[in-house]
C-alpha cells in the first residue's frame, strides 16, 4: 500500500511547480503549509480508495433464505428507455420487491457495442452472490449466436432466473398490391421491406421471408421499427412486422381502415418443440401454416430446423435475467421461485400485462434446461444463417 | 375537447399533484445546472421515485422535471461556456458573450424569460398540434428529413461567426466524427480501428462538454483575477421585462419553430434550435451584432428549446417514437401503467394528455420564474475568478460526462476533444458546426441511404416539402451574391464575420487566427479528410458512402482554407519575432520562453499556449489518478494541488473547497443517479 502512496505523490508532484509567475499576483503559499495540505489530502484519497470500499461493501448474505439488507444490482447492457430497459426495470422492481427481505435494486445502463460491451462486462467482473443480475435481449443473443469475434460471453456458463418472451406479425400495405399471403411470391416487383439491422432481431423475420420464397427487396438503416411503421403509412416501405406490445397501437388501426393487411405471425416454439400459433393473435396462422397454404408441403425440413432454433432464441425466450454461474444454488432457487410465485400471482399479471405484452414470466424448474437447450445452437444452423446473411445481404461476420 | 381540458387543470388542484409537479420542477432545476446531466439525468433520478404512485402524479412529476432542464442549463452555457447539450451551445453563442461583457444577468433574464414563453407556447402548440401531428408526421418522408439535417448543419455553418469556409471545414469534421462507429445502414465499424469502445461511437456529452467545456477551462484558467468589466443592469427586473417585451415577435417565432421541429421524430430537436437562430439571424436588418451578444440571438433559440420538448411529446406518445432518451423513459413509464402510445391514446387517455399539457405550461412558467429571480446570484458567479472555479468545474464536468457511457475512455476523448477545441477556438474556428455535425451525422447518413434505396433515380429531389427546403438553404446565398455583385459589399450584410476587428483584450477566441497555428489547423483538417478518404475505401458499398462524401467535401473546404492561410506558412517580416520554429503539433507546447521585447500579441499568445498546455496535462494527470484511484480519491489530490499552485488560493479556501467537493462527491451517487468511476486500486 505504500508503494501506491509514492505513486501519487510523484504523478502529483510532477504537475506541481508553479507556473510563471507573470504578472503580480498572490505569492505561491509556503512550501511547508502547501505540502502539509497536499499531504494530508494524499493520505484520505489513500484511505478513501483502499479502505473506503470494503466498508461500504460488506459482503454479502444471500445463501441463508433472504435478501435482508442487500441491494441487488440489475446490469442493462443497454441504454435507458429502451424496451429492454423498460421490462428489465418493471419486472426485477417487482422481483425484488417480493424476494425474502426485500433487497434494494440499484439498475444500471452500461450501454456498449449494442449490449456486447456491458454483457461482456458482466462476464468478467460480475459478484457471484446472487446480488449482480444480468439482462439478456435478442440484440445481444444475436451476435452470441453468430460468433461475433467481439462476443466474450457464453450464455451456457450463466444460470437464468426468469425468460419472458414476446411474439411478431408481419404486415403489408394494401396499396402495394398485397390482399394476402398469395401476393408475397411471384410478383412482378417485389416487396420492400424496411429494416433495422440484419443481425438484430429482424434476423429471424427474413428467415421467415426465406423460408417461404417471398420476393422480398431489404433495406436496412431505420431508426426502430416505429418509423418503420410510418415509412409504410408514407407508403416509403410495403411490408413490415411489429411485435406484440405495439402492434395493437400500430397496425389495428391500419387494418381497420384498409391501408394493411396481417400476413403471418413469427409463431412461438411450444415445449415439445413445435412451431404453434401465437396465443395473442390465435387467428393469424404462422409461417409454417402459410407455407402449407402456398407450396401444399411442409418447409424443408433443415431449413425448418434452423428457423425454428432463432424463433425460439430471438422471440419465444426473447429477454431473461441471469446470473453468473458459481451464484449459490439457494440464491439461484430463491430469486426463481420468487419469480415463479410472482408470475403466478393475478395481481401482477394485471399489472404487468402491458409490459410483458401478454406473455407469461416464465421460470419453472425446468427453465434452465429449456433455455440451456435453445441456447445451444447447432453448427449447421449458424452455418445456415451466416449463410443467408453472406448470399442475400451481404454481410459478413468476421 | 374543453371538458376534458378543464378537469385536468381542475385535477392539478389535488394538492399531491401540485407538491409532485414542485418535486419534478425542483430536480429539473437542480439537474439542468450541472452540465452532462439534462433530461436524462432529471427522468433517470425520478423515476425510480414514481415506482408505486398514480399514474397522473408519476406524470406530473416527470413532466415537470422535462419542461424546465433546457431553462436551467442555460446557466453553465451563459455563465461558463459549457454548454451540456447540443440545443444550449446555441445559446451560448450570443449569450455566453453578453456575459463576458459584464452582462450575464441581463443574458440569463432574457434567457430565462424566453424559456417561460417557449414553454407556454408549446403546450398550447401541443394541444393544438394534437389533431395535425399525423398528417404532418406522414407527410415528412426520408427525403424531407434528409433536407433538414442538411439545413442544420449548414445553418449552423454559416451563422455562426468566422468565415463561411471555417464554419464548413468545423461542420465536415463534426460529420467525421460522428461517423465513427457503427454504420446505421450496414452495422459495420467504421473509423474504431478495431476498438468496441469506439464502435458506440463518441459520447456526445463528452464532445459537447470537451469541445467547449473544457477547452474554455484551458484558455481562461489563466485568469486569477476577474477581468470582466462589471456592468450591472440598473432598473431591476423591470427593465429586464421590458428589453424582453420588445423582442416578442422572436419569442413567438422560435416558439412556433421549435413545436414544428419537436413534431418530427428523430432529427426535430437538434435542428429546431439551429432553425430558430437561422431565422433569427436571416430576418434581422443589422446582422452585426450575432454572436458578439446580441440579445435576439438568445430569445428564439431560447424560446424554442422549450418548446422543442413540447413538440417532442406528440411523436413519442402518438407513434411511440420518442425523440430522445428522457421521453423514451417518460414511455417505459407509461408502459409500466398499462398506457399504450398509439394514436387512440388520445381518444382512450384524453385526461392525461391534457393533464401533461398543463403540467408543462404550469412547470414552464415556474422553473422560469425561479430561475428569473435567482439571476442575481447566479450572475455573481462570473465574479469568481476562473482559476479557482476551474477545477471544482472540471471534476463537475468530468463527472457529468461519464454517466452517458459509464467508461472513462469517454472522459479521455473528452479531453482529446478539448485540445481540438481550444485550438478551433483560438484559430477562429466556430466550434457550433462541429458539434450541430456530430450530432446530426448518423440522422443524415440514415435519411440519405433510406432515400437513395426507396425511392427511384433523383425523382424525390422534386417533392415540395424537398424544394422548399432547398430553397430555404439556396436562398441566403445567392441573396449574398447578388448583393456582393450590386456592390453593396460588407455594408449590410456580413457585417457579424468581422471577427479580426475585435476589442483586444484577453478574449482567446480567434486570437490565433492568421498565424501559422492557424496554417497548421487548416494543414490537419486536410490530413484528417485524406485519410479519412483513405481509411472509408476498405468499407463496404454502402457503408462508404457518406464518409467518402464527407471526407471528400471537407477535403475541399479544408484546401480552400489551407489556400487562404498560406500566406501565414512562413513568418511574415513584421511577426519575425518568433525565433525558433514552434512544433506543428499541438499536443506537446514546449514552454520555451523567450524574453524579447516582441509584439505583444505574440507575447500573448505564448503564454496562452503554455497555459493550455499546462491545464490539459493537469486534466490527463487527473484521469490517470482516476484511474489509480477512483474519483474521489483523485479529486482530494489534484483539486488542492491545482488550486494551491496553479490559481494561488489561499491555503484555507483551498483546504474548505476540497472538502466541501470531497462531501459532494461522496454524497452524490445517493442524492442524484450519478456514479463514479471506479479506480484500479479499488
Amino acid at each position: 500500500m505504500t508503494q501506491h502512496v509514492h505513486d501519487e505523490d510523484v504523478v502529483t508532484t510532477g504537475d506541481g511547480p508553479a507556473p510563471p509567475a507573470a504578472e503580480p499576483d498572490r505569492p505561491a503559499p509556503s512550501p511547508r503549509v502547501a505540502g502539509t495540505i497536499v499531504a494530508c489530502f494524499t493520505a484520505l484519497a489513500v484511505g478513501v480508495s483502499v479502505l473506503g470500499g470494503d466498508l461500504l461493501n460488506p459482503p454479502a448474505s444471500t445463501a441463508d433464505g433472504d435478501y435482508e439488507g442487500e441491494t441487488v444490482e440489475l446490469m442493462i447492457p443497454l441504454a435507458e428507455g429502451g424496451g429492454t430497459d423498460t421490462w428489465a426495470r418493471f419486472v426485477s422492481a417487482e422481483l425484488t420487491e417480493a424476494v425474502p427481505g426485500s433487497p434494494g435494486l440499484a439498475p444500471e445502463n452500461d450501454d456498449g457495442g449494442e449490449g456486447i460491451l456491458g454483457t461482456n462486462h458482466f462476464m468478467s467482473s460480475a459478484r457471484t452472490d446472487g446480488t449482480e443480475v444480468l439482462v439478456s435481449t435478442a440484440s445481444t443473443v444475436v451476435p452470441y449466436l453468430l460468433d461475433v469475434p467481439a462476443v466474450r460471453y457464453d450464455f451456457s456458463q450463466l444460470r437464468p432466473i426468469l425468460a419472458n418472451g414476446t411474439g411478431a406479425v408481419v404486415y403489408a400495405r394494401t396499396g402495394a398490391g398485397v390482399k394476402g399471403v398469395e401476393d408475397l411470391v411471384d410478383r412482378d416487383k417485389p416487396l420492400v421491406f424496411g429494416g433495422i439491422a440484419a443481425t438484430g432481431l429482424d434476423l429471424t423475420t427474413l428467415l421467415a421471408f426465406d423460408l417461404l420464397d417471398a420476393d422480398i427487396d431489404s433495406t436496412f438503416g431505420f431508426e426502430g421499427r416505429g418509423p418503420v411503421n410510418l415509412a409504410l403509412q408514407r407508403g416509403e416501405v410495403d411490408i413490415d412486422y411489429q411485435t406484440t406490445s405495439s402492434y395493437g397501437p400500430a397496425v389495428d388501426p391500419l387494418v381497420e381502415d384498409g391501408t394493411a393487411v396481417p400476413l403471418f405471425s413469427l409463431g412461438q416454439v411450444d415445449e415439445g418443440g413445435e412451431i404453434v400459433r401465437d396465443p395473442n393473435f390465435p387467428e393469424i396462422p404462422t409461417v409454417v401454416e402459410v407455407h402449407e397454404k402456398l407450396y401444399g408441403e411442409q418447409p424443408d425440413a433443415d431449413a425448418l430446423a434452423t428457423y425454428r432454433s432463432i424463433l425460439a432464441l430471438t422471440y419465444t425466450y426473447q429477454k431473461a435475467l441471469w446470473v453468473p454461474e458459481e451464484t449459490p444454488d439457494e440464491a439461484v432457487e430463491l430469486l426463481r421461485s420468487t419469480a415463479e410465485e410472482l408470475g403466478a400471482d393475478p395481481a401482477f399479471q394485471k399489472s404487468a400485462a402491458e409490459v410483458l405484452g401478454g406473455y407469461p414470466i416464465d421460470a419453472s424448474p425446468d427453465l434452465a434446461e429449456r433455455i440451456g437447450e435453445a441456447y445451444r445452437v447447432d453448427d449447421d444452423v449458424r452455418e445456415d444463417v451466416l449463410e443467408l446473411l453472406e448470399s442475400d445481404y451481404d454481410i459478413t461476420i468476421d | 375537447m374543453t371538458d376534458a381540458a378543464f378537469s385536468a387543470l381542475a385535477s392539478l388542484a389535488d394538492p399531491s399533484l401540485l407538491v409532485m409537479l414542485a418535486v419534478g420542477v425542483v430536480a429539473g432545476l437542480v439537474i439542468g445546472l450541472i452540465p452532462g446531466l439534462g433530461g436524462t439525468g432529471a427522468v433517470a433520478i425520478l423515476l425510480p421515485v414514481t415506482f408505486g404512485m398514480e399514474p397522473e402524479q408519476a406524470l406530473a412529476m416527470l413532466i415537470g422535471a422535462l419542461a424546465v432542464v433546457h431553462t436551467s442549463d442555460t446557466v453553465a452555457a451563459v455563465l461558463l461556456g459549457a454548454p451540456g447539450s447540443a440545443s444550449a451551445s446555441v445559446t451560448m453563442l450570443d449569450g455566453y458573450s453578453m456575459a463576458r461583457q459584464g452582462q450575464a444577468k441581463r443574458a440569463l433574464s432574457l434567457a430565462f424569460l424566453s424559456s417561460m414563453a417557449g414553454g407556454l407556447i408549446g403546450a398550447v402548440g401541443l394541444t393544438v398540434a394534437i389533431p395535425l401531428a399525423r398528417p404532418l408526421v406522414l407527410s415528412f418522408g426520408s427525403p424531407e428529413l434528409f433536407m433538414l439535417t442538411i439545413l442544420g448543419v449548414s445553418l449552423a455553418a454559416v451563422l455562426s461567426r468566422g468565415n463561411v469556409v471555417k464554419g464548413l471545414t468545423a461542420g465536415f469534421l463534426g460529420l467525421l466524427l460522428g461517423l465513427v462507429g457503427t454504420s446505421p445502414t450496414t452495422a459495420e465499424e467504421r473509423f474504431s480501428f478495431g476498438s468496441l469502445f469506439l464502435s458506440d461511437g463518441v459520447s456526445l456529452v463528452a464532445v459537447a462538454l470537451g469541445i467547449f467545456g473544457l477547452a474554455e477551462i484551458a484558455s481562461r484558467v489563466g485568469q486569477r483575477r476577474v477581468t470582466e468589466r462589471p456592468v450591472e443592469l440598473t432598473g431591476g427586473w423591470g427593465s429586464g421585462i421590458r428589453e424582453w417585451l420588445t423582442h416578442w415577435t422572436q419569442v413567438v417565432r422560435g416558439a412556433l419553430i421549435g413545436i414544428w421541429a419537436g413534431v418530427l421524430p428523430g432529427v426535430g430537436a437538434t435542428a429546431g434550435t439551429w432553425l430558430a437562430y437561422g431565422q433569427a439571424v436571416a430576418t434581422a436588418k443589422d446582422k452585426r451584432k450575432f454572436g458578439k451578444g446580441d440579445p435576439r440571438g438568445i430569445v428564439g433559440p431560447e424560446s424554442a428549446n422549450n418548446s422543442v420538448e413540447a413538440g417532442d411529446l406528440i411523436p413519442t406518445f402518438l407513434f411511440g417514437i420518442p425523440g430522445g432518451v428522457p421521453s423514451a423513459m417518460l414511455l417505459g413509464m407509461l408502459l409500466t401503467y398499462g398506457i399504450q402510445p398509439g394514436p387512440a391514446i388520445v381518444t382512450e387517455h384524453l385526461d392525461l394528455m391534457y393533464l401533461i399539457i398543463w403540467a408543462f405550461a404550469i412547470a414552464s412558467v415556474v422553473g422560469a420564474f425561479l430561475c428569473f429571480m435567482a439571476t442575481p446570484s447566479l450572475a455573481k458567479l462570473t465574479k469568481v475568478p476562473f482559476a479557482v472555479l476551474g477545477p471544482g468545474l472540471l471534476v463537475v464536468m468530468l463527472l457529468g460526462a461519464y454517466q452517458e457511457g459509464g467508461q472513462l475512455g469517454d472522459l479521455w476523448v473528452m479531453v482529446v476533444l478539448g485540445v481540438v477545441g481550444f485550438f478551433l477556438k483560438a484559430t477562429g474556428m466556430p466550434r457550433a458546426p462541429f458539434l450541430i455535425g456530430f450530432v446530426l451525422a448518423i440522422p443524415m447518413e440514415r435519411y440519405y441511404y433510406l432515400t437513395t434505396s426507396l425511392y427511384d433515380g433523383a425523382g424525390w429531389m422534386a417533392r415540395p416539402g424537398v424544394l422548399v427546403f432547398a430553397a430555404l438553404l439556396v436562398g441566403p446565398l445567392l441573396w449574398a451574391l447578388v448583393k456582393k455583385v450590386r456592390g453593396a459589399y460588407g455594408a449590410v450584410d456580413d457585417g457579424h464575420r468581422s471577427e479580426l476587428e475585435e476589442l483586444p483584450g484577453e478574449d482567446l477566441e480567434g486570437s490565433m487566427a492568421g498565424t501559422r497555428w492557424s496554417f497548421t489547423v487548416a494543414l490537419v483538417a486536410v490530413l484528417l479528410f485524406v485519410g479519412a478518404l483513405w481509411v472509408s475505401g476498405s468499407f463496404s458499398e454502402e457503408a462508404q458512402l457518406m464518409p467518402r462524401l464527407v471526407s471528400f467535401c471537407g477535403l475541399v473546404a479544408a484546401g480552400t482554407l489551407l489556400w487562404q492561410e498560406r500566406r501565414n506558412a512562413r513568418p511574415r517580416p513584421p511577426a519575425a519575432a518568433e525565433p525558433e520554429p514552434l512544433p506543428s503539433s499541438g499536443s506537446t507546447v514546449v514552454a520555451s520562453r523567450v524574453d524579447t521585447a516582441a509584439d505583444p500579441r505574440v507575447e500573448a499568445r505564448r503564454r496562452d499556449l503554455v497555459i493550455a498546455g499546462r491545464t490539459f496535462a493537469a486534466m490527463a494527470t487527473f484521469l490517470v489518478l482516476v484511474a489509480l484511484g477512483g474519483y474521489l480519491a483523485a479529486t482530494l489530490v489534484f483539486v488542492p494541488v491545482f488550486l494551491l499552485y496553479a490559481a494561488r488560493a489561499r491555503p484555507r479556501t483551498a483546504v474548505v473547497y476540497t472538502l466541501v467537493l470531497g462531501l459532494v462527491l461522496l454524497s452524490l451517487p445517493s442524492l442524484l443517479p450519478v456514479d463514479l468511476p471506479m479506480g484500479w486500486l479499488q
